[in-house]
Order: C-alpha cells, then structure tokens, then sequence
C-alpha cells in the first residue's frame, strides 16, 4: 500500500538527515518533503472520489455514449453520439419499442445497440416475410427479443436468441451528434412486427 | 441566536461535504471491489448452508477477480439469474466456453458451452435450479465471486475452487489451473 509505506520511509530519511546534516538542511529537507506529501495525498484523494462520483453516475443515472456499426441505420448511424439513462433498467421499466444498450451474450467486454420487439411472454414471428408458413417464437421469462433497425444488416436475437435482462445496462433515449439530427430518438421503421402479429 | 444560526449552517456544510465523499465510495467499494451476502436455499449443500434454514451462511462476494470476466473451473460465483434479473443466484462454475458437458435432467444429454457463455450447477444435485434448468449463461451475468465464509463463525474458511471428478467436462477446449482433463 502507498500511504503507509511512504509514511515510515520519510520518518526514517528524516532521522537520517537529522543525524547527518545541520539544521538549515533540515528544515528545508522537511517542509519540502511534507509539501509534496501532502500534495500527493491530496491529489490522490481527489482522484478516488471523483473516480466514485463518476462511477455512481454511469452506474446508477446515465451517460453519454458513442454508437458504432450499422445494424441501427436509419435511427442511429455510425458515429452517433447519444445519451443513455440507466434509471429505467433499474426500475424494469424497459418498454417495447426502446432502444437499449446491452452487453454482448457471446463477449461480455462489448456493447450492443439494439431496439426492443417484445418483451417475457411475447409472440415473435420468426419466419421471413417471404416464407409461406410462418414460424413462432415465445420469449422466455427473464429475458427480451432485440433485433437493430436495419435489418439486413444487424446481428441480433434472430442470430444469438433472446437475451437475459440481467444484461441490459440503459436505454438511449436522446441523440445529440450529429446536431442535423439532434433530438429523441424515431419510431422503428419497421413496424411493429410482435404480440398479436 | 446568530450564533446557533452560524453553528447549524457549519455542521450542515461538513455533512454534505462529508455525504458527498464517503456516499459515491462507499458505493463504488461495494460494486466494484467487494460486499459481503447472506446465502439462503440448499442448492449448494454441503459447501455453503449446510444447516438448511436454521443458519445461513454470509459469504464474502469479490468483484474485483472477475472484473475481467475470468472464471476458472470450480470457482463458487453469484450471478444475476437469466430467470429473473431481481435476483442473484450462488452456483459453482462447472465448464467454460467450448466444453462439452454432460448433463443431468437438460433436455439434451450433452452440451456444448457457446462462446462467452459458462455452465454452472449447484453441489445439490436436483435441488438446484442451475444450467440444467436454463442452459449456458452468459459471461455478462457474472456478478462477483464467492471467495470466503464469513459467519458464523464456526464455519470461517476460505471456499477452494475443486471440481467434483464426476462433473469434468467430457471434453475441453481451454486450459485451466484446476483439473482439466
């Protein structure tokens, strides 16, 4: 540990110096070491509680987020800068239709952005458009259907099934890069394909 | 009278200060680092409860080690439950991605970990609701690991990482430091 190993160190060169030098080095010696001590102590301090501050304030409020990929085009581009609030997730007040942040199933170190189709119990059709029958799917409990807004172009439940609550960490409610699109977020333009399609 | 009026105003401006310092640590130490949690069922018996509800065991919770989402085979984990993101739920880690297990009572006798993903089960075989009931989870769920018994005090011990022989992974991909096949 930092503190208390520093602490014995500069007693013991104090005592040195004391026994080595005149009094003019020693007094110079201590106000500069206990300067810089105090300094060091202080910034240190100052960084660990605004370290906390800040991880009370992505953990529990919300944040701003940088999106990347297209699997979300039109509503979010590539490069979108965006505000996500975590209060929701906190409240399991995440609706149908809301576009969340999750952690990946397959690589917990990563994000997705994607909107929600239909939360425990819902109906998902699974089958294309194009198929002649058509395929169900019910989400499980504790769990909820995400696919992104380009569809063509997005890795989502259809690929890796329906995904555990427990991995949502907000939901983007508000996009404020580019300033063209400044504004909350649009509709999917997809329709709403779940309960009672 | 200005001068209670002056003595209320100092101690309210020391506990705000002192409430916005010690609040965001205290709750980032306990998020981040470690808590401690009461362990209530049987569905690790006889690691953890083994007295069932007369006493329960507290365990000391490190989120520290799986900061990084590495779990070794055998580890006791908490993990948020794929069934009901309210509650946490204690298991052992019993294969990582890329094994292939042999269940008990799943719907498919063996299975194989999808990536990101780990297996867990409970030491109380058929008293655990566990892999067996909900399949792989994902790595994503990881909440902390479960490393000491702290109460009652009897039962003071640190929690070791063994895997039972019978329950090794048919087959394995990744290495590990305990017992792999």
């Amino acid at each position: 540990m930092f503190f208390p190993g520093s602490l014995a160190t500069t007693l013991k060169i104090e005592c040195i110096v004391e026994q080595t030098y005149g009094p003019w080095w020693q007094s110079l010696h201590r106000t500069m070491l206990r300067g810089i001590l105090g300094k060091t102590f202080r910034l240190v301090g100052y960084t660990i509680q605004y370290a906390c501050i800040a991880h009370c304030a992505f953990e529990y409020v919300g944040g701003v987020v940088m999106c990347s990929g297209p699997s979300m085009e039109p509503t979010i581009q590539n490069s979108d800068i965006v505000c996500a609030e975590n209060l929701s997730r906190h409240f399991y007040g995440i609706q149908r239709g809301d576009i969340v942040i999750a952690k990946s199933p397959s690589d917990p170190k990563s994000n997705i952005c994607k909107r929600v189709i239909g939360l425990e119990g819902d109906k998902i059709l699974t089958s294309r458009p194009s198929d002649f029958f058509k395929s169900h799917n019910y989400v499980p409990t504790g769990h909820v259907w995400l696919e992104g807004d380009n569809l063509q172009n997005s890795t989502d439940s259809r690929y890796y099934g329906p995904v555990p609550y427990g991995l949502i960490r907000g939901r983007i409610f508000f996009k404020i890069w580019p300033l063209s699109d400044f504004g909350f977020l649009r509709d999917s333009p997809n329709g709403h394909r779940s309960p009672g399609d | 009278m200005a001068q209670s009026q002056g003595w209320v105003t100092r101690y309210f401006k020391a506990f705000c200060k002192g409430f916005f310092v010690a609040v965001p640590v205290a709750v980032t130490f306990l998020d981040r680092v470690a808590c401690v949690a009461r362990v209530e069922g049987a569905s690790m018996q006889p690691s953890l409860n083994p007295g069932g509800s007369q006493s329960s065991d507290v365990v000391l919770l490190n989120h520290w080690k799986v900061r990084k989402f590495e779990v070794q085979r055998g580890d006791i984990v908490s993990l948020v439950s794929p069934k009901n993101p309210e509650q946490k739920i204690i298991k052992r880690v019993i294969a990582l991605e890329g094994d292939i297990v042999k269940t008990i009572g799943h719907k498919n006798r063996y299975v194989k970990v999808p990536r990101g993903h780990i297996w867990v089960e409970g030491d109380h075989h058929g008293h655990s609701f566990d892999s067996n009931s909900f399949g792989p989870v994902s790595l994503g769920l990881l909440h902390a690991h479960a490393t000491h018994i702290l109460w009652p005090p009897e039962r003071w011990q640190k929690l070791e990482s063994v895997l039972p022989p019978e329950r090794l992974p048919v087959q394995s991909e990744k290495e590990s430091l305990h017992g792999s096949p």
